[in-house]
This record gives structure tokens, sequence and C-alpha cells, in this order.
């Protein structure tokens, strides 16, 4: 490999206020900083789709008839006299009534609310709004991300069903431990931009950490809202 | 302008690094054992009034306590705290973070340096290997003799699992943590990683993921081998928690670590470096990054469903619950065969690189080559059922993944073509990479045709859950990967240590490990030939003879690590100070001193051609190797 030599390469790169890797300009800082998030929300994708795949296949085999319970008849050929109970032995009789799609919805609005802020913050910031312009909207759009949080947690306390009641119980949870998951990172995020923003580090133009935050909220509020449709109207 | 050099030993203002100065691999264990201790603590405390919750959740809740604490304690979310209360590191914490001004103790230490994660790397792999290795000797010991009592079954299968898994793991990192770390950005022409954070919180997440695996062994063991079979692995012992809490925080690690890898490819070439123009080992690993994105995904799935099965009770795999041992296969195996390929093509790669350097000739086939590797890649998509064709599932799927299984067969033999065009009348410099690039042609070729038969429906019913996978697994893996991954260690440890690694040592561990692998393997075949099923700690005396050569070769090919492992500790501490170019090679990583200084480059290079010029008015193969004082500096800098 030939190479040849170009000019001093550390002497010029100083460091910028946001922080990182101090050999950037911030115009590559960003730059991969954008490639980054896309590949998580790529990973994250597969992720997701995993857990539809997982949902369907469930429902599709509704092995021993637990996906909800409806159609389960004790069988006692060869020993499987566990049939019909669920994870702690209780009989399980009857259909597994669904969750109420009130608050599955009402979480995927916040998410979409929080995430809707952030980008009208992104908006104005490229517009040259100053931060106290935009610091209000991501305060309000991590106030309704933690609602969404918030409420997502609290749905465990008011499903008719346990973890323990079949497949289609067990997968509504582990939905619901994912968005829990997903919509805390946002919140981690949307709390740091508004601090950030309140002490005016996104001032003069520099929008960028907002857009890349808006848009992982973005993915995370369009992912709450798929699942939420699915889990909804595919039980 | 000022070229300056910036200089580990630069210095930097009193408070630089922040809370990072106090912080170590020391402070990560402690705080990690009191998370764990706490964690614990309110666990145990909450099972006792739950009547759902059992040992599992406290084994969970501890194994994670560990891994957040041990992360907190050695400096891995200072940043993102500082981040969110608005206080951005300055410079000088960065280059504290970077290592200047530390000395030998940034190897202890949360360092952004890639060739500090790099060389950290390089011995979290030995230990690694290290650990699996003696399991394996303990698996071997015991099937010594037909009825050995060496270890009871459930410690046979708990060392099986643990043996298993710690060998993946080691073999996922092996090249992509120490070489694609420490020489891939330089081979590109950057000063460091995309992310330096991020790539060292790739290591210390796998530091943090071992402790839960090897506590797993006293905590019940994991009964359900390394790929943990639903539903087998719900009932199994609170063993398998740790295990879960391993991958998990394993797959975090890796998927980082790609992303990393793939952004520093994509977007830090130095001027000229154009796609066309990258070393074949930059593309091996850019396509194993993008593979490990797709299957790291798949893995956490699997194993955090199965957490929840045991932890709270959920019913993903237990089918008397609604649950479904299939779901588990296919989505361990939509991780687990791609995860072959993440495994196999860095160090593939590796060999393609030393091939071309000591044949003093250009890469044959490099754009064939490439296309090898992403047509592998797209393939290992849609092979994952051919690991199912013996449990019943969708049968009258088993002819197209058996047809794209026996596809895979066309990139794997163009690897095996581009190397042996690429040795073909070359002026072939037989030094010790090449030893290991020969070694890995012969192991690689059994590896693969064994592989065919068992792509082969009818011929899979009857090897699958005999020796004879086991035997091709390890000719591909091992026999492959493992050694192409030497064959990198031996090729680039000069630039990594500023040391050559001594050849006679090198040498005789060579020839132990190639005559006694054969030896170990090929007695496995011989087990599968005879029937002998995989996984059992007893057999009946028929199998006896080729056990005991299996055995005899283990413990062989023991010694020959052993002996690489020492080859390398002496030559790091004592050995003869390596040139910039001992190999004479034309990529990046040979303009610059041995090892690199700081930023790698004191001159941004442009790069104006390909990385195998050799044969443009080149020498023939070195007589000799040259010394320190003729070749290279310790300058670093374009030449």
């Amino acid at each position: 490999m030939s190479v040849v030599d170009e000019h001093s390469s550390h002497e010029h790169h100083g460091h910028y206020a946001e922080g990182g890797n101090h050999h950037d300009t911030p115009q590559a800082k960003h730059r991969k900083e954008h490639m980054l998030l896309w590949m998580l929300i790529g990973g994250d994708m597969v992720f997701t789709a995993l857990i539809i795949f997982a949902w369907f296949y469930l429902k599709a085999l509704n092995v021993e008839g637990m996906w909800r319970g409806a159609a389960c008849k004790p069988n006692f050929n060869a020993g499987l006299n566990q049939s019909c109970t669920d994870g702690i032995g209780n009989a399980i009789n009857h259909i597994v009534p669904t969750a109420a799609p009130l608050h599955t919805f009402a979480i995927a609005i916040l998410a979409i609310v929080g995430a809707g802020f952030m980008w009208f913050a992104e908006v104005q910031a490229r517009q040259g709004a100053s931060g106290k312009a935009t610091t209000p909207l991501l305060g309000l759009g991590a106030l309704a991300i933690l609602g969404a949080l918030v409420w997502q947690i609290y749905q465990f306390q008011v499903l008719p069903f346990t973890t323990v009641q079949g497949a289609y119980a067990s997968s509504f949870e582990y939905i619901m431990g994912s968005n829990v998951g997903h919509l805390a990172l946002v919140s981690i995020v949307a709390v740091g931009l508004f601090i950030r923003g309140s002490k005016g580090l996104h001032d003069n133009g520099r929008w960028y950490q907002i857009h890349l935050s808006r848009l992982f909220a973005v993915w995370v509020a369009f992912s709450v809202t798929l699942l939420a449709f699915m889990v909804t109207f595919f039980n | 302008m000022s070229t300056t050099a910036l200089l580990e030993d630069t210095k930097l203002g009193p408070k630089a690094g922040g809370l990072y100065r106090h912080q170590n691999f020391l402070t990560g264990i402690l705080t990690g054992g009191v998370a764990m201790f706490l964690g614990w603590l309110v666990a145990h405390y909450t099972v006792q009034n739950n009547a759902n919750w059992g040992s599992d959740m406290v084994v969970t809740v501890t194994m994670a306590a560990w891994v957040v604490g041990f992360m907190a304690g050695i400096g891995a979310f200072n940043a993102v705290f500082r981040w969110m209360v608005g206080h951005d590191q300055d410079h000088d914490d960065e280059l504290y973070a970077a290592g200047v001004s530390q000395g030998w103790r940034r190897y202890f230490k949360f360092c952004t340096d890639h060739k500090v994660v790099g060389t950290q790397y390089l011995v979290l792999v030995m230990s690694l290997f290290a650990v699996g290795g003696t399991l394996a000797m303990i698996i071997r010991t015991q099937l010594i003799s037909p009825n050995n009592h060496l270890i009871s079954p459930q410690t046979y299968n708990a060392v099986i699992s643990i043996h298993g898994m710690i060998m993946i793991i080691a073999t996922i990192i092996m090249v992509s943590g120490p070489w694609a770390n420490f020489i891939l950005p330089i081979q590109l022409g950057a000063k460091d990683m995309a992310f330096p954070r991020l790539n060292a919180l790739s290591l210390w997440l796998v530091v943090a993921a071992v402790p839960p695996i090897l506590i797993s062994l006293f905590i019940g063991g994991v009964d359900s081998g390394w790929t943990t079979y639903a539903p087998l692995s719900v009932q199994s012992p609170p063993g398998q928690d740790a295990f879960a809490i391993t991958i998990i925080t394993f797959v975090v690690s890796v998927t980082v670590a790609g992303i990393n890898t793939i952004t520093t490819t994509m977007t830090m070439r130095a001027k000229g470096m154009t796609m066309g123009r990258l070393p074949i080992f930059v593309w091996g690993s850019l396509v194993a990054a993008g593979l490990g994105l797709y299957a790291m995904p798949a893995f956490l799935a699997a194993q955090s469903m199965l957490l929840t099965d045991r932890v709270v009770g959920t019913s993903f795999f237990a089918p008397a619950q609604g649950g479904a041992g299939w779901l588990y296969e296919n989505i361990f195996w939509i991780m687990g065969h791609p995860e072959v390929y993440v495994i196999l093509i860095p160090g593939v790669a590796a060999a393609m690189d030393v091939a071309s350097t000591f044949s003093r000739k250009p890469l044959f086939g490099y754009k064939i080559a490439v296309g090898a590797f992403f047509g592998l890649g797209a393939l290992a998509l849609m092979v994952w059922a051919h690991h199912m064709f013996t449990t019943g599932w969708a049968p009258n799927l088993a002819d197209p993944w058996m047809l794209t299984t026996e596809l895979i067969s066309i990139p794997t033999g163009v690897f095996f073509l581009v190397i042996i065009g690429t040795l073909w009348r070359g002026s072939i410099w037989t030094r010790l990479p090449m030893y290991w690039v020969y070694l890995f042609l012969w192991n690689f070729i059994i590896g693969g045709v064994t592989g065919i038969y068992l792509s082969d429906v009818p011929a899979d019913q009857y090897f699958h859950g005999n020796m004879f996978v086991t035997a091709h697994f390890h000719y591909t893996l091992l026999g492959g990967g493992m050694i192409g991954a030497t064959a990198a260690l031996c090729y680039w440890f000069p630039k990594m240590s500023g040391k050559m690694l001594n050849e006679r040592i090198g040498k005789l561990a060579f020839w132990v490990i190639a005559i006694f692998f054969q030896v170990t393997y090929f007695g496995m075949f011989w087990e599968g030939f005879q029937g002998m099923p995989r996984r059992i700690a007893a057999y009946a005396p028929y199998f006896h003879s080729a056990n005991l050569i299996a055995t005899i070769g283990a413990y062989g090919l023991f010694l020959g690590w052993v002996i690489l492992l020492y080859a390398i500790i002496h030559s790091w501490m004592n050995g003869k100070v390596a040139p910039s170019n001992p190999w004479q090679a034309k990529s990046l990583e040979w303009h610059i001193s041995s090892p690199p200084p700081l930023e790698n480059f004191l001159v941004d290079p442009i790069v104006t051609s390909d990385p195998y010029t050799f044969g443009e008015g080149e020498p023939m193969a070195p007589a000799k190797q040259p010394s320190p004082a003729t070749v290279g500096s310790t300058e670093g800098g374009a030449h």
C-alpha cells in the first residue's frame, strides 16, 4: 500500500462543547452518531420482529389449547395430566380475558405525543429558535414519555391475568416489559435533553442531539404502537 | 502547521478524568460485589413475601446487580451521567480516558484507546480459552474409560454446557476483540475507533459477563447444553439464570462492538482509502459485524424469554401452559447459524491477509472474496433450520433448508480457492504465521466437507445426535476459526507488543497442536461413525478405543496451546524488539512503529494504492528476517 504524508493531524482538532471523540469535527461526529443510531434501531427492529414472530407462532400453534385457555380440555393420556393448569398448578377452565385496550393505547399515544414534542423542538431548533423556545417543548416531551413509562408500569397492576395463565398472557406481559425497557431508555435521553436545553447547550444551531434523540423516540413510539395494535386486534 | 505529537506522557490538568481517576478494575469488583449483595438481599426478602417467586428470581436479580454494579464501579456510566446533567467531558478528560499519563495502569481501567482495548481483549480471550480448555480436559478425562467416575453425570452436563458457551463467547470475540480493535482502525488510517467509549464498554461488558457463567457451576449448573434447549432449560437448576444473564450482557457487548466496527469502517477511512482498497481483513470484520447485528437480538430474545419462563412463570417454551420448544429452537438458531460465521469470517479474512503477505502476491480474487463474504452472510440468514432436521419441525421444509445449506459450500469453497490461488506460484516465505494458514486450510477442508454430510437430511438423521457433529464443528470453529485467529495472532503480535514472537517455541507449539488436533478430532469422527451419542458421561465399552485416542489427543492439544501461551508471554516479556514492518507487508499498520503511538499516525496518511501491491518491483521472499536496525522506526508516521 502506498501512502504519502499529509499535514499534521492533532493540532487543529481541539475539543467541542458536545464532547465525544476529540478527533472529530461536529459534522463528522454527527455523521457517525447518525449511523450508530440507525444500526441500533435496525437491531431493535430485529428484536421487535422476533417478538411479533413469537406472538403469532404461539397463537397459531395454540399448544394444548393454552393460548388463552379457550380450547383447553384435560388430557390425561401419556401422563399429561398437568394440561389446563397455569404455571403454578391452578386449573384453567375458562378463556383468559384480554387486556383493556384503553391502557395499551393510552401508553402508545403518550409515547407518540412525547416523540411529537421532541420533533417540534427539533424543528424549532433547526429554525434558529433559542433554548427558551425549545426547552419547554423538550420538557413536555420528557413528561409525556415519563407518563407513558409510569402508565406502562401501572398497567401491570390492572391486567386481568398474570404471567402464568397461558401463552397470550405470557407474551402480553413480555411485550409490556419490553416497552418498559424502551420507554425507560427514551426517558433517560429525554430528561437529559431537557436538562441540557435548560443549560443552553442546544443554542446556536446545536440541534443535532435533539434530532438523534427524536429519531429514537419516534422509533420507540412506532414500535409501541405497532405492538399495541397487534396485542389488541390479533389476540 | 505544527507537528506536535500527542504522547502518552502528555501533561494533563490535575483534575483531568474526574471520577475516572479513582476507578479501575478493583473498584469495579468492589462495587459489583456490593451491588450483588444488595441485590441478593432485596430479592431474598421479596421472595420470602411472594409465593409466586423463587430462587430463580434471587439468582437473576443478584447476577444482574453484579453486572450493573461492576460497570458502574469501573466508570462505564460516567460519561452518560455527565451528558445527562449537561456537564460534558472536556479535552483533558477524554485524553485521560484514553490512558494518557497512566502507564500500565490504563490496562486495568475503562480506557478508550483502541490499542489498549485490543490488548485487554487479547488477554480476556486467552483467559476464556484457558477456562474453556480446562473444562474440555475434564470432559475428555471423564471419557477416558467407559464408566469413569471422575465427576457425576449432573456435573458432567454442567461442565459440557459451560465449556460450550465459554468457548462460543471466546471464539466470537477472538478476532473481532483483539484485532478488529487494535489493527482495523490503523488499517483504515484512523486514529481510533468511531466510538471509543463504546469500545471500552464492549470489552468490560464481556468481563462483567464472565463471573455469572462461572458461578452457575456452583448453583446447580446448567444441564441443558450450550444451546440450552427448552423446555429442559426451563426446568434446569438456578445456574441457568446466571447463564442467561451472561448471555444477555454479552449480547449488548457484541452489538455495540459490531456497530463500532461498521461505523469506523464507513466513516473513518483515510483519504484515498476507498472501499476497493480496504484490506480483506476489514471486509471480513465488516460482514461479521453486520451479521452479529442481525443475530444478537435473537439471542437476546431467546434468553430473555427463557428467563421470564423461569423467573416469573411465563410460558413461551413450556408446552403444558401453551408454549412451544420449537419456538426456542427457531429463535435460537436464527441467532445460532449466523453466529457461526460471525466466528469464522474474521479468522478467514485474517488468514487471507497473511497468505498474501507471505506469498508476496496480491490477494487472488479480492473482489470475489468480498462477494463470498457477503454471499455467506446472506445465506447464513436462510439456513437456521438445518439444526432442527431431527426435531420434527416442518419436515416439508427440509428440502429447501437442505438446498440453502448446501449452497453455503459455494462461498466457503471460494475462501479456500482464494487462499490457494494466492499461494499458487507465490514466492512463499514460510514464517510462523504461514504455518497456521496451512493448518487452517487442512482443517477447514475437513470441517467443510463433513458439513456437507450434515446438510443432507438422511445422513443428518444418523449423524446429528452423535460425536460426528462434535468433531465437525470443532474442525470448523476451532480448526478453521481459531487457527485463523492464531495466524492473526502470530502475524500482528509484533505490531501489538513491539516484540517478535519466539518462532522456535511457536513452531514447536504449532506441530504439537497440528498433530494432536487431528488425533483428537479424528478420534471423535471415529466415535461418530460407531454411533456414539454426544453429551454422555458414560458409554458402552465398544466405544472405548476411539475415546481413548480422542482423550490422548486432547491432552496433547492442550499441551500445544500451553506451549503457545508460554511463547506469547515469554516473547512479550523478553522477546526481540520488533521492527515496524517485520513481514515487509503493505497495509497501513506496517507503516507505523511497533507498538504504535497513542494516535497511531503522527501525520494523516493518504492512500494511493491497494494493500496488496506485491510483485511491483518488490523483492521476492526475504532470505531472512530483516533486522530492527534496518527496517522501520519507532517514530511512527507514514513512510
